[in-house]
Order: C-alpha cells, then sequence, then structure tokens
C-alpha cells in the first residue's frame, strides 16, 4: 500500500501515540492529594475564617480554582513536546528574571517575605513558578553541553541558578531558595558533575550559608526560628518563634494512631497551630487523621516521587532525565522540610506542602511540574 | 543515559526512600511510638474543671420555699475568639438582647468567671431570642445558648413581697479576690458561686453542694484535649430549713413598712410640723420557748432577685449609696438602736435585785427631777403621782427610773464597787445585752456602756490628758440615761427581743436562731438545729417579775398604758412596752417590745423604727399588726 503521508497525520499520530503511554499513576496522584488538600482545608481553617469573619468556605473555593487552573496548565503542558520546551529554555529564564525583579518594586509583604504581586484579589507568587523554570533552563543548559561539564560550564550553569536565588533570596524567601538550590545542585550532579566538583560546590554552599549568617544577611527570625529547632533557645526566651513548632508537634502528638476523626481534633478546630491552611496543614491530616492518615499522605507522595524517578530512568533523551531529576528534588525537598518542620525535625521555613497546602501559585506550579513530567513519560518511545 | 548517570538516579532514589522512611519513623514516634507520651507531657498540663453544682434550697418551718435552684437559659460567648469577631458577636448579640453593650462587654472580660470556660454574658433570655441565636449560628460564631442553675425566689413571687427576708437570706455570688485563698483550702475553685450574706452565707457548707470534678489535659491555650482524666462524682446540696415562717414574715414586712409610711405623714411633734423621716426599721417575731426566729424583717429592702446571674452595675451601686440607706443590712441583728423605755425591762429587775426600791415603795413622780445640775423630765410630762413598779411600767415614768439610775450612781461613787454601783450594767449582760446573743447570722454584740467603756472612749477620742480625764468621768448623767436606755447603750432588736423573751420564760435566756434542721433531699435524712440556751437568770418571782408582768399587760390593756389606744380592740391579751428613746439633733427612736398571749408567753415581737417618734406612734402599731396577722394566718394572701 502507498503510503502517503503528510506533517499533520505524522502529529496526530504521534500525539495518539503519546496519549497511549501517559501515565496514568501519575495523572492521577496530584489530582487525588488536591482533594484531601481541598478537605483538609477546610478542617484547618474554621477558626481561620471565624476570627476574620470570613465565609466557611472561603479558602477552600480560592483552592479549588486554583486546583481547576492547575489541571489546566498540567494538560497544556503535556500537549506540547517537551522537546520543544527544552529547546526554549533560554527564553523561559530570560522570561522569570523581570518577573522575580519586578515583584521587588511592586510586591506585597506576608510572613515576613516580599514575594507576592497583588492582582486585584489574587495574589501571585512567582518564586513558584521560577523553581520551574529555573528546573528546565538547567537541564536545558546541561543537556546542550552533555558529558561536557568543565568547570567553566559548570560556572555558567551555577551562575545560572544563582541569579535566580539571589533575587528569591532578596524577596526574604529563604525557604523558596534552598529549594532551587537543591534543585539545581540535583541535576547537575545527575548531568555528569565531577566529584571534586561535588565537594568544592558542598563547600561553597556551606561557606555562603556560614557567611550570610555571621553578617547578618539572614533576618532575625529565621535565625530564631533555627536556633528554636536546634533546641537552643528556651521557650519561654522565645516564645513567638518556638510557638509554630511546638504546636505544630503538639497537633500531631494529640491525632494518635487513627486520629480524633475529621473536624473533630480540638487543636484544630480552635485554631491552635497558626497558618495551619497554608505551611502547617500536615498538622490537621496529624491530629484529625492520625497516624493512618499522616502515613497514607506520605505514601502517596512517596508513590509520586516513585514514579517521577521512574521517569527519570525511562526518558527517551537526557534533557528528560534531567527534567524529571530537578522536579523530583523539588518535591521531595519540599515534602521533607514542610512535613519534618511540623514534626521538629526541621527548622521552621515557609515552604508549602504540595497539593496540600492553601496557595494559588504554588498548586498551579505544581501542577506544571507534574505536566512536564507526564509529557517526559509519554514521549518516551517517539 | 550513560551508566554513570543510571547509578547516580539509582543514589537519587536510594536517598529519597531514606528522606521518606524518616519521615513516616518520625510520624510514627510521635503519634504511636513512646516519643508520643513525652511529647504530650512536655505541652499538655492537667486542669480540674467542676461542673455546676445544685445548689440546696431554703424553705421555711413549714416547708414553704423561700430560695430553690432554677434553670436559667443563658448567652455563653467562647474565650478564643479574635477581637474583631468579639467586637461583631458582642454587638450583634446587644441588638438581638437589647442589652447595653458594655454590660456584655463586662461580664466576658470579668474575672470572676472560670477562664476554662465560655464567657456567660447574658442570664435569662427569652425563648424567642434562643431561637434566634441558634437559627443564625453562622452570624453568632463561639455564641452558646446553656441551661444554668440560678437562685429563684419563689415565697417572695407567691407573697407579691419582692424583698421577702432579703436581708436574712441573704444572696450568692462568685468568691470575692480577697476569700480566695480561704476557700481554696475548702477545695473551691476561682469563679465558684458561693453564699457571701444571710443564710446562703452562714449554711454555706451544706447548702453548696460537692460539685463534680473532672480533670483534663488542656494545652497551653486552655483547650481540651483528649478525654478526661479523672472524673469524681459530685452530690447535691442539703435543704436548710428556716425556723421562719413567710406569712408571718410576711405580714412583719407589711406592717412594718406601712408603719414607716403611716409615720411619715406624721409631724415630728407639736412644736415640728415637718413630718417624721422614719428612716429604718426592723422587726423581730420570736419564739419566746425556744429561741427560733419566726420573722425578721428589715426596712429599707430590696429584691434578691437583683442579684440573680450577676448583679447589674446599676443595681450595685444603688445598693451602696447613702440614698439606699444600707438595704443589705440585716437591722434586726445588726442594727445598733438606743431601746428608750423598753430598756426599763432592765433597770426594773436590777432595781429590786441591788435593793434600790422596794417593788411596792409608792413613789413620788413630780415630772421632772435634778440630778447633778441636770433636770431629767418624763417624757410627756404627764405621769405624776405616787407609783410602785407595776404602775411605773404601765405609765411609763421616767423620773421614778432616773432615780434608780442615780442610786446606783450614788452606790457606785460611795464603792467603786461593781456591785452593787454597776448592778444595772451587770442585769443588762445577764439579760444578753452586749454581747453577741449566739445567732447563726452575723450581728453586732451592741454596747453596755460603763465607767471603764466610757474611759476607754474618751483616751480613743481625746489627745489631751486633761480631756481624756475630764471627759472620761462617769458621770451620774451617763448611768440615768443607761436607767431608760438612752445616752451611750446600743441593743439590736434581736437582743432586745431575746431579753424579753427570758423575762417571759422564766428565765431560760435562749440562744436566737434562724435555722431549724438540714435535710438531705435525696436520703430525707435530717438533723435538727437546736443550740442549747445561754443560761439561766433567776428573777424574783414573789414580788418583781409578777408586779412587772402586771406593769407590762397594764401599758396594753389599762387606759392609762401607753400603748392603750394603739392595741384598741386587739383580743389576744399582750404584755408589752413602749420606748421613745431620745437621739441627739433627731426624733426619737420608737419602740415597741411585746410577748403574748400575756398568760402562757409563746411570741415575742420587737419593732424598732429611728426617727419614728413615740413608741406608741410608731412601733406599737406595727407590732399590733403582726400580732393579729399571727392570730389570723389566713389574713395574709399567698
Amino acid at each position: 500500500m502507498a503510503t502517503i503521508t503528510n506533517a499533520a497525520t505524522k502529529r496526530r499520530d504521534a500525539s495518539r501515540a503519546a496519549i497511549a503511554h501517559v501515565d496514568l499513576v501519575l495523572l492521577a496522584l496530584p489530582a487525588a492529594i488536591s482533594a484531601l488538600g481541598l478537605l483538609m482545608i477546610y478542617d484547618a481553617s474554621r477558626a481561620e475564617t471565624a476570627n476574620a469573619g470570613l465565609s466557611r468556605l472561603y479558602y477552600v473555593e480560592r483552592q479549588g480554582v486554583a486546583v481547576m487552573i492547575g489541571v489546566v496548565a498540567m494538560l497544556l503542558i503535556a500537549t506540547v513536546d517537551y522537546r520543544r520546551i527544552r529547546d526554549a529554555w533560554p527564553l523561559i529564564y530570560a522570561a522569570t528574571i523581570p518577573l522575580l525583579l519586578g515583584v521587588l518594586v511592586l510586591g506585597r509583604a506576608h510572613g515576613g517575605a516580599q514575594a507576592w504581586y497583588q492582582l486585584g484579589p489574587l495574589q501571585f507568587q512567582p518564586s513558584e513558578v521560577a523553581k520551574v523554570a529555573l528546573v528546565i533552563a538547567i537541564a536545558g543548559y546541561c543537556h546542550q553541553h552533555r558529558g561536557d561539564l568543565d568547570a567553566w560550564r559548570l560556572a555558567v550553569a551555577i551562575a545560572l541558578a544563582g541569579a535566580v536565588m539571589a533575587i528569591v533570596y532578596a524577596q526574604h524567601d529563604l525557604g523558596t531558595t534552598l529549594v532551587i538550590m537543591v534543585c539545581a545542585g540535583a541535576v547537575l550532579v545527575i548531568a555528569g558533575l565531577k566529584p571534586v566538583h561535588i565537594v568544592v560546590l558542598l563547600a561553597l554552599a556551606a561557606t555562603l550559608v556560614g557567611a550570610a549568617v555571621v553578617t547578618g544577611k539572614v533576618q532575625s527570625y529565621q535565625q530564631a526560628r533555627f536556633q528554636c529547632f536546634a533546641g537552643k533557645t528556651s521557650v519561654t526566651q522565645n516564645k513567638d518563634q518556638c510557638y509554630n513548632a511546638r504546636h505544630a508537634v503538639d497537633a500531631i502528638a494529640a491525632g494518635g494512631l487513627s486520629g480524633a476523626g475529621f473536624g473533630d481534633g480540638p487543636l484544630t478546630r480552635n485554631g491552635y497551630v497558626p497558618e495551619q491552611h497554608t505551611d502547617f496543614i500536615f498538622t490537621a491530616v496529624g491530629e484529625d487523621l492520625g497516624f493512618a492518615g499522616g502515613a497514607t499522605l506520605l505514601m502517596l507522595y512517596a508513590l509520586l516521587a516513585w514514579r517521577l524517578w521512574r521517569i527519570a530512568l525511562l526518558s527517551s533523551d537526557f534533557f528528560g532525565t534531567l527534567l524529571a531529576i530537578g522536579i523530583l528534588a523539588m518535591f521531595t525537598i519540599q515534602i521533607f522540610e514542610n512535613v519534618g518542620m511540623t514534626m521538629g525535625i526541621m527548622p521552621i521555613t515557609g515552604i508549602p506542602l504540595p497539593f496540600m497546602s492553601y496557595g494559588g501559585s504554588a498548586v498551579i506550579a505544581s501542577f506544571i511540574a507534574i505536566g512536564l513530567a507526564l509529557n517526559v513519560h509519554m514521549r518516551r518511545f517517539s | 543515559m550513560s551508566d554513570n548517570s543510571r547509578v547516580r538516579v539509582s543514589i537519587v532514589g536510594v536517598v529519597i526512600v531514606a528522606l521518606f522512611a524518616s519521615l513516616l519513623a518520625r510520624l510514627w514516634f510521635l503519634q504511636v511510638g513512646p516519643d508520643r507520651t513525652q511529647d504530650k507531657l512536655s505541652l499538655l498540663t492537667e486542669r480540674t474543671i467542676q461542673t455546676a453544682s445544685p445548689r440546696g434550697e431554703i424553705v421555711d418551718r413549714n416547708g414553704v420555699v423561700l430560695v430553690q435552684d432554677r434553670l436559667s437559659w443563658a448567652v455563653s460567648v467562647d474565650r478564643d475568639l479574635g477581637p474583631k469577631t468579639r467586637v461583631r458577636v458582642l454587638g450583634q448579640l446587644s441588638e438581638l438582647l437589647g442589652r447595653p453593650y458594655k454590660d456584655l462587654l463586662t461580664a466576658y472580660q470579668s474575672k470572676a468567671q472560670s477562664p476554662l470556660l465560655p464567657a456567660v454574658v447574658a442570664h435569662d433570655i427569652t425563648v424567642d431570642q434562643q431561637i434566634a441565636i441558634e437559627e443564625r449560628a453562622t452570624d453568632f460564631p463561639g455564641v452558646h445558648v446553656i441551661g444554668l442553675t440560678v437562685r429563684s425566689y419563689p415565697a417572695a413571687d407567691k407573697f407579691h413581697d419582692a424583698g421577702l427576708a432579703a436581708q436574712v437570706l441573704g444572696y450568692i455570688g462568685s468568691i470575692p479576690a480577697d476569700q480566695l485563698n480561704r476557700y481554696e483550702k475548702k477545695g473551691y475553685q476561682p469563679g465558684d458561686t458561693v453564699g457571701l450574706d444571710g443564710v446562703e452565707a452562714a449554711y454555706e457548707s451544706v447548702l453548696h453542694g460537692r460539685p463534680e470534678r473532672i480533670t483534663v489535659n488542656v494545652d497551653p491555650r486552655g483547650l481540651q484535649v483528649g478525654a478526661p482524666v479523672k472524673v469524681v462524682p459530685g452530690s447535691v446540696g442539703q435543704t436548710v430549713r428556716l425556723t421562719l415562717d413567710a406569712r408571718v414574715q410576711v405580714a412583719a414586712e407589711r406592717a412594718l413598712d406601712n408603719g414607716i409610711q403611716a409615720a411619715r405623714k406624721m409631724p415630728v411633734s407639736a412644736t415640728e410640723p415637718l413630718p417624721l423621716k422614719a428612716t429604718e426599721g426592723a422587726v423581730v417575731v420570736l419564739d419566746a420557748q425556744d429561741g427560733s426566729v419566726v420573722a425578721m424583717a428589715n426596712y429599707p429592702s430590696y429584691p434578691l432577685k437583683w442579684w440573680v446571674g450577676g448583679i447589674s452595675e446599676t443595681d450595685y451601686s444603688f445598693l451602696n449609696s447613702p440614698l439606699a440607706n444600707a438595704p443589705l443590712l440585716n437591722r434586726a441583728s445588726s442594727g445598733l438602736f438606743a431601746p428608750g423605755s423598753s430598756f426599763k425591762l432592765v433597770t426594773a429587775l436590777a432595781m429590786t435585785k441591788y435593793n434600790m426600791r422596794g417593788a411596792y415603795f409608792p413613789f413620788p413622780d413630780t415630772g421632772s427631777v435634778t440630778i447633778g445640775n441636770r433636770v431629767f423630765k418624763d417624757d410627756d410630762g404627764t405621769a405624776h403621782g405616787n407609783f410602785d413598779l407595776q404602775r411605773a411600767i404601765t405609765v411609763s415614768s421616767d423620773v421614778y427610773f432616773y432615780t434608780i439610775g442615780n442610786s446606783f450612781w450614788q452606790a457606785w461613787n460611795l464603792t467603786k464597787q461593781a456591785i452593787p454601783g454597776l448592778g444595772l450594767q451587770a442585769e443588762a449582760r445577764e439579760l444578753g445585752f452586749g454581747a453577741p446573743t449566739g445567732f447563726d447570722l452575723s450581728e453586732s454584740p451592741g454596747r453596755i456602756p460603763d465607767p471603764t467603756w466610757k474611759q476607754q472612749f474618751s483616751n480613743l477620742i481625746n489627745k489631751d490628758p486633761a480631756a481624756k480625764l475630764a471627759n472620761g468621768q462617769w458621770y451620774p448623767g451617763d448611768e440615768v440615761n443607761l436607767a431608760v436606755g438612752q445616752g451611750d447603750v446600743a441593743v439590736t432588736p434581736l437582743q432586745l427581743a431575746n431579753a424579753y423573751a427570758c423575762f417571759a420564760n422564766d428565765g431560760t435566756l435562749l440562744t436566737p436562731h434562724v435555722g431549724m434542721g438540714i435535710e438531705n433531699p435525696v436520703t430525707k435524712a435530717s438533723k435538727a438545729i437546736t443550740p442549747p440556751p445561754r443560761g439561766h437568770v433567776q428573777f424574783d418571782d414573789q414580788v418583781t417579775r409578777p408586779l412587772m408582768e402586771q406593769g407590762f399587760k397594764g401599758v396594753v390593756s389599762d387606759p392609762s398604758g401607753t400603748a392603750y389606744n394603739a392595741f384598741l380592740g386587739v383580743n389576744v391579751p399582750v404584755a408589752g412596752k413602749t420606748g421613745t428613746a431620745q437621739v441627739n439633733g433627731k426624733a426619737p427612736t420608737s419602740v415597741f417590745a411585746a410577748y403574748f398571749p400575756a398568760d402562757s408567753p409563746k411570741y415575742v415581737v420587737v419593732a424598732m423604727v429611728a426617727q419614728g417618734g413615740h413608741g406608741a406612734q410608731t412601733a406599737a402599731p406595727i407590732v399590733r399588726q403582726v400580732i393579729q396577722a399571727i392570730e389570723n394566718p389566713g389574713a395574709v394572701a399567698g
């Protein structure tokens, strides 16, 4: 049979093939976790909405809208061949920098950080999207110079990451800065960083953090939070800084094996843990759903990590591997830091729990990241 | 992918597994494992919450309920509201309940309420208001409608007498800050309700139920965590039965009120046309045989229900204002009055006991007598003639008793011996004056002046040694004044009633009491309150006492008796004595003390009205009304 093909048919075939290979588990996981997130936001915002005189569903509705936008964004990202995104990395990176810089001028401060754009009733946090953008950029750059990551090129890669980190840090968002550092580091390590460079980079990172603390570039509340975590300060001396940490641990411990029951945990119900519907959402899971619920959520996250790790191995090109690793690192460090701080094994930073914490920008950015990973997975044979 | 990269991706996988494993482990230890208790202990503290315990009832001698707990629907507001919400919620409540915002806020912030429980901001809300709050729950975050037990006064409603025995029953309230220590030693907690006055205070230990105590774990915000650690069940308070007879009490209060209102329409005297002020008064009805208080009325009074659910600021400041003239005070046992001629009971008994004058000696009363350099006149100047003791009492001859006072003073001046010189004081103390009677509510000891007291008082008010000495002298006038119940002598209506009871029952000095028995409302077990008599007084039953009895009867029944007119038409034989006690710069205190039936005395009735004029003018008609009410109980509607 004569084969008469044209470009359009080829693309259709390609996308049909791609849809056939979509990772359904990875598609379902964010949706499931987001649904739980909406429930827990409802649970944890009881006292907050009552005190502020807001509607009981105020946060749930807004988060619901963000989840829907996120799902659409995820599907859109998945339809564009990731290799086109790969080739556009310099453009993506170039667009991110002014977006980040702008917030320093026009932004709105909250919780010690100045990292939000106020768009009418909506707020937009560019650093959340910047995390994903930087992972694309570093992965794209390393893909271009595959197997040839000499010191000079390494320096360029570090400069790419360093610029984003510096601006985010200038927004007093230490947590996101560290997340970006971990993501960039993970991508570079997989990209073939030489062992000697790894050692030098670790030393450099330690020196930078040390210098920042010594020269007073780290905000006092950030230091206090860390001292509190390290047990250097007594509770009475540093009440405010340790308050969150103690109350978070308290709420989780109160949950026990099976939890107090949804909506029945007295600490959650009475707003005992500050910022509970945002950064401390895991304490609501811990108190109301107990170890059963908390462990289930951690298992869902572990499943998510496994799918991302698997994509890194299955990817048809090096960029796909690096992208999946960067996204994997991003989720893992956020989950570990966020859940860890609620349980008192990590210091407190303002990092949201992916798909769970209230916060539209983070939700949308997380869905975009999953969209990229799905993209790599479904095109692994093309 | 190169092998190198593959190895590195695998290493990343291992790192991630380790991270998740450590989170899971930490979660396990925190929620299920050994760390759990440790974390709880570091943050949770135990606290004990006491539930309200039903307080015992107070009933009268016939079982009429005077005070009991009733259910009141109240509004409580959670303590963890944010400032904005609190303002909004209290504002909306103020609108709905029609109560001032300030009152609600004051109640919300009151330190007297337990910090562990929602603050009760309003009591006794209507059914409509209840429904409105419950239906609009979203408009009232943290607001609850709760059932509380509060005091209620059924007899006051039944007899339409809002102030029924208010000063006797007393009131309850949160433990005052300065008494917290004392109560805490007995197991009370801040915010507990206790009796603060009257029977509620005197019988607190039996009225107060043992509260149910629930020990719970609370977090640093005071919120309960988990199930209660320990529950100690409570018990209900016991019923206190009083010796009061509600009907007689109501009659006494009405008689006192009528008497005072009537006095306020009478001129002070023939030369002073302004009406009597009749500022305050009290009535005591005492059982002459066992010392039980059948009625105890006070003027001015006030409605006890003002205290229910916490007194309002307006009511409280009124009760304490000079305008209200201390309506909280139980004047019947704590008010001090000059007894006037009713004190001649003491003088007459002392006269024969210490041989100052024979009971039959015909003493000439010329209307006035000069003692020292002072002229003492008969009160109305009409009692002229030769009087024996009986007649002197009936017509209330002041000169007869002035001269007795003078005789005592002469004896004291010559011998400086207490006996017989201060025989008047000795007799007064024997009859229970000048010292607490042993009454189960608070009382004043009163004062029987003597040379020692006068010197001490002078030392107290004078600085100059010469003045101390001069003003501390015991002059004839002091003893003369005492002989007719004036000057520095001060008695409570209860003391006066108890002294007359002692005379009426021929010598038993009783312990007056208002508590009759304690009854357990569940087991019905009861225990009578029967305080033993305080002592026995030996009277001269041959001459003096019979003569005095005749004298007291004559006061009421002899046309020349001082209270003859006041008692015209009373069928029961009454014996009594008027008193018109001169008070410096004020109209006299009107006093009447009586016992009846005169031949087998059952009750003593005493009425005292400050600035009430003559004894026969105000106090005697009050006593008459009370006696008629006791004789004719159907007359008191209820």
